[in-house]
């Protein structure tokens, strides 16, 4: 190593940091690693726990009032078929009348 | 700090703490002399630390430990030193630190000295700090940069003949 690289050397000896260094490392590394709280599902964290709340009510009432209007229907139908069946007995009676009445009046 | 503390305790702040102390200089100064920004290199430094604590456990030997601390280092200081080139901006080290004269003493030869290096390519300038602040031969060089020794052995006598052409103004007998 001839005389400009030893002065070379010398000029880029090592450094201190500033006194702080070591400090600030520290409490950047203890920030850094600290446990983080238990993370919210990402509905939750759309809606909010009110919003939740909210949206779970909205879906109950929706549901009530489908099987509501489901179980409406099915009366409906019912009621619609028994009405058919009277109207077939009725039919059916009023036939059985008729047919009584001409065997009467081809047997005299 | 021995062999079997590092392989087995390095998760702990203690130890973490002691590889900083002992080593925050040498990171620092690599950083310091290459960007030649104070604020810079200690938030380069920082940065190399805070990944060195998500390694430790990588990490064999106290030898390792230095090894992967320079190499570490030397990439980030490359990065943003082409970083830098794509964003210029006024490093505040080169407003107060003036260019030495023929005459000046050894401290302003050495500022000089170090305006020089500054001046020289990322890599070449690397080479140069890891010669002559960390007196690795070139062969450690090459391992530590991932280049071919002959590389470094070429950039070496490059820079250094650029150096000394750049600074043949000055008296460099004892």
């Amino acid at each position: 190593m001839d005389h400009f690289e030893q002065e070379l050397k010398k000029s880029l000896r090592r450094r201190e940091p500033s006194s702080e260094f070591t400090a600030r490392l520290l409490a950047t590394l203890a920030r850094q690693t600290r446990p983080e709280p238990p993370s919210r599902s990402p509905w939750l964290s759309l809606f909010g726990s009110r919003g939740l709340a909210a949206v779970a009510l909205i879906v109950m009432i929706l549901g009530s009032a489908l099987m509501y209007r489901h179980e409406e229907q099915r009366t409906e139908g019912e009621a619609a078929r028994q009405q058919v069946m009277v109207a077939l007995q009725i039919a059916s009676a009023k036939m059985r009348l008729a047919q009584s009445k001409v065997q009467n009046l081809s047997e005299r | 700090m021995s062999l079997a503390k590092i392989g087995t305790i390095t998760t702990e702040a203690s130890s973490f703490s002691e590889l900083v102390c002992e080593h925050q200089t040498m990171v620092y100064s690599l950083a310091y002399h290459f960007l030649r920004d104070r604020t810079a290199a200690e938030e380069i430094a920082q940065d190399v630390f805070l990944e060195l604590y998500l390694h430790l456990n990588e990490l064999h030997s106290p030898e390792h430990a230095v090894f992967w601390l320079r190499r570490v280092t030397a990439n980030r200081c490359i990065d943003e030193g082409r970083r830098r080139r794509r964003h210029p901006e006024l490093q505040l080290d080169e407003t107060y630190e003036i260019v030495a004269p023929s005459t000046a003493t050894d401290l302003m030869l050495h500022q000089h000295l170090r305006r020089l290096v500054a001046s020289l390519p990322d890599n070449a300038r690397m080479i140069v700090l890891l010669r002559y602040q960390e007196d690795l031969d070139p062969g450690d060089i090459a391992e530590l940069l991932n280049v071919p020794v002959n590389t470094v052995k070429s950039q070496l006598q490059r820079a250094l003949a650029t150096l000394r052409e750049k600074a043949g103004n000055l008296d460099w007998k004892e």
